[in-house]
């Protein structure tokens, strides 16, 4: 707290019980010059509606929608990454001048997670550890470079500090539900795809709300720095979009009726609607999202490291696995993504 | 009553005759006709009837000025200083709860699953403390439409603000991350929106004080002034008075100047021993009690902080980089500067308590890069004495104590302040009534001489 500098009163002790009006004209005088003295003191009282409701912090309402992107979709193939290392190294012993060896001396993987994505990676209230489905797969990478699961250092980090977080060297990887898109390869490497998404619309169980087509002129969040934003704005000009810092975010607003739409991943939303019964996603899916992992442009090495991981984790049963356990109330267990790799 | 009547004629001290022409009570007829014709105030009897009629208005105007003012300045000191004194605590009481809310909820937050009973108690007396607080300060009618205005806006979020963690609660019982995601709004709330507000009140609250308590020290400049053309108005007479009689002393005239005197003296003591007690409030309570509060809300936030830090997860640099700046802010606030001697002590002690809470920050963060996150967790939020949560609970009480004392020593000077002017305005008024009587019997003396 400031302390507010202290005043001390110049005015002449004026006695309202006697007549003295040059007393006054005096005081009068005095008085405007000690309000001219400290003319902070009087200024108009700060605003702030009462009543106003409360918002998540971050909120954009109406979102600022990001720059048009440098590469456009279609100009190449968003799923298509670097062929795995072979034969690969075995745990422990990862090639000198490597980028994993470099990890390796590190002696723990930095991985940029979500921790508050349901069942892929969120902060788990009753442990306060960070579970779910990416983060198995993190912990499966620590295997396959130094034998043990554990030596994972975890980064919760936002949807737009994303890409900023890999080009700062901030972690080494992100598994945080990010799509792959042509825009993004020109700023980081992604691994083959681990999970395929579309995007949905989550309503209210009782919303009027039937289809993409239905939200001209309603609010409709999404995650600020996501292509989630980015493809309300393409596909629904007339939705009035809100962004928030984080996705759950969105949650929280339509739950207290700031939103009427939530517009993003079908399995970010899968999450939601098991926390909220109120909700209900609708059927129709209208974009593709295919999530890799993202890595440093220059980290080519480790970008063919992680496929070739990932490669043994969908031959060995490694990924239905985690899937069993993790996103079974998606439905049915799918075949993992196929691998598309580059030329 | 009539005083002349109880003072025993003037003695006569001396019997150097000056003018005696004029003194003679038998003045020529012709004379006297012509002043009759002239005008009232013509001549000694006329000219003493005019000083008559100056000296009762002087007084009487020199009296009630000052009594009116004695009344003013000691009904300030009693209500406005101390009710904005209390105010202004009730202010900082207030922020404080707040604070403490927020803290306690991230702490809360980061135990995992169901939150420690100790916090949990802890959180809800602090509600009910910024609730009591809260209606201290709306029952006190906190002064200008600003202070009104963040009244309103607390009495309107803080509901808000405990709903909201109420919800965040109900989710993390049932394991699902959206708790989480209320508790971060609920922070929003509390740090865009309630300390904010909590902070205009304070700063209106206490610029409330600054101003009751200039007004009520202000030194009595009117009065003092009228005083003094009294006793100016006394001396002429009396010199007047000794070059047309052939006494140097009027007993009344002398009673009336003593009064004087006394009037102005009374009036000037009072008023600087007033402002003196009022500046002691100020500076030996008031500003330490800011001082310390401000100190032991910094130490709040950066307990926050390091809560956030670790919620945040890796992600919180910007929680981490403000628990810097509060601690160094801390650090500053921590001096003795002009503290006495049990404040002093007890800022010796929380100087220490913040340092050691600086080295096992030290050992969180540390912990935490290591990405042995349930140990950081251990090391801030645990039971243990060698927990950044118990070490900063110590220095919170050190300030509590300071703050509590440094109270109590504002209360009391401004008791004293209001104590140095009681039965001034009683006192002041008698006086002035003395004066009054004095010179209006003094002079109808020797207006009767006339006669």
């Amino acid at each position: 707290m400031k302390r507010t500098p202290r005043k001390r009163s110049a005015s002449l002790h004026v006695s309202p019980g006697t007549p003295q009006p040059w007393a006054a004209v005096v005081g009068a005088v005095l008085a405007a010059l000690v309000l001219a003295g400290c003319g902070g003191s009087n200024t108009p009282p700060a605003g702030g509606d009462p009543a106003e409701p409360a918002r998540p912090v971050g909120v954009q309402d109406p979102a600022e929608l990001p720059t048009s992107s440098a590469a456009p979709a279609g100009s190449c193939d968003p799923r298509a990454s670097y062929r795995p290392t072979a034969p690969m190294p075995a745990p422990g012993r990862m090639p000198s001048g490597s980028s994993m060896a470099r990890i390796q001396q590190a002696g723990r993987l930095v991985v940029g997670v979500d921790q508050n994505n349901f069942r892929f990676g969120y902060r788990d209230p009753k442990s306060g550890n960070l579970v779910g489905f990416e983060i198995d797969l993190a912990r499966e990478l620590a295997r396959a470079i130094f034998g043990s699961p554990d030596k994972v250092l975890f980064r919760a980090i936002t949807t737009a500090d994303r890409v900023p977080a890999i080009q700062e060297g901030r972690v080494d990887i992100v598994i945080r539900s990010m799509t792959m898109n042509c825009d993004r390869w020109e700023q980081v490497n992604f691994s083959t795809e681990y999970f395929s998404a579309g995007q949905a619309i989550m309503v209210a169980r009782d919303s009027p709300i039937k289809g993409i087509k239905d939200l001209a002129g309603k609010k409709v969040c999404a995650a600020t720095g996501s292509t989630s934003i980015r493809n309300i704005a393409a596909k629904a000009p007339d939705a009035l979009p809100v962004s928030a810092s984080d996705a759950l975010d969105c949650l929280v607003l339509l739950q207290q009726l700031q939103v009427q739409a939530i517009s993003t991943d079908d399995a970010i939303l899968a999450g939601f609607a098991e926390q909220d019964k109120g909700t209900k996603i609708l059927p129709e899916r209208f974009t593709e999202e295919p999530y890799g992992m993202a890595m440093k442009k220059e980290s080519v090495d480790l970008v063919a490291f992680v496929n070739g991981v990932l490669e043994r984790i969908r031959s060995d049963g490694t990924w239905t696995r985690l899937y069993d356990r993790w996103l079974s109330s998606l439905g049915a267990t799918p075949q993992p993504p196929a691998p598309r790799y580059r030329g | 009553m009539r005083l002349a009547t109880l003072i025993p004629e003037v003695v006569t001290v001396t019997t150097l005759v000056r003018e005696p022409a004029t003194r003679a009570p038998a003045a020529a007829p012709a004379a006297r006709l012509r002043k009759r014709a002239a005008g009232q105030f013509r001549g000694t009897p006329g000219r003493l009837a005019l000083a008559v009629a100056a000296l009762v208005v002087l007084g009487l105007a020199t009296g009630i000025a000052g009594a009116v003012g004695v009344r003013q300045r000691a009904g300030l000191v009693d209500g406005a200083v101390a009710r904005s004194g209390e105010l202004t605590v009730a202010a900082q009481r207030l922020y404080r709860a707040l604070s403490d809310a927020d803290a306690t909820a991230a702490s809360a937050f980061l135990t995992g699953g169901v939150e420690p009973v100790a916090l949990r108690e802890r959180y809800q007396a602090d509600i009910a403390d910024a609730a009591a607080a809260l209606s201290i300060v709306s029952g006190g009618g906190a002064g200008d439409g600003r202070g009104a205005n963040a009244v309103a806006r607390i009495a309107a979020q803080l509901p808000v603000y405990t709903g909201l963690v109420e919800t965040a609660r109900v989710y993390n019982r049932q394991g699902v991350p959206v708790g989480g995601a209320y508790l971060r709004e609920a922070s929003g709330v509390m740090r865009e929106r309630l300390l904010p507000a909590a902070q205009e009140l304070y700063t209106a609250v206490s610029e409330e004080l600054d101003q009751a308590r200039g007004d009520a020290g202000a030194f009595p400049w009117f009065a003092v002034a009228l005083g003094v053309l009294t006793i100016a108005a006394l001396v002429v007479v009396q010199r007047y008075l000794t070059r047309r009689t052939n006494r140097v002393f009027n007993i009344g005239l002398v009673v009336a100047t003593v009064a004087a005197v006394a009037v102005v003296l009374w009036l000037g003591v009072s008023a600087l021993v007033t402002a003196g007690r009022l500046e002691a409030s100020h500076d030996r309570g008031s500003e330490e009690v800011s001082r310390l509060a401000d100190a032991r809300i910094t130490a709040l936030q950066a307990r926050a902080d390091e809560s956030l830090t670790l919620v945040a997860r890796g992600n919180g640099t910007s929680f981490e980089t403000d628990y810097v700046a509060m601690m160094k802010r801390l650090d500053g606030l921590l001096g003795p500067g002009d503290a006495d001697e049990p404040t002093r002590a007890a800022l010796a002690a929380a100087m220490t308590e913040a340092r050691s809470w600086n080295s096992a920050h030290g050992k969180v963060r540390q912990l935490d890069n290591d990405g042995q996150y349930a140990q950081a967790v251990t090391a801030s939020v645990g039971t243990e004495a060698s927990s950044t949560a118990t070490i900063a609970n110590r220095l919170d009480k050190q300030l509590a104590d300071a703050i509590e004392h440094n109270s109590e020593v504002f209360r009391q000077e401004v008791r004293g302040a209001g104590g140095s002017l009681s039965g001034a305005d009683i006192g002041i008024g008698l006086l002035a009534a003395l004066l009054v009587i004095g010179a209006g019997a003094g002079i109808q003396r020797r207006l009767a001489e006339y006669r």
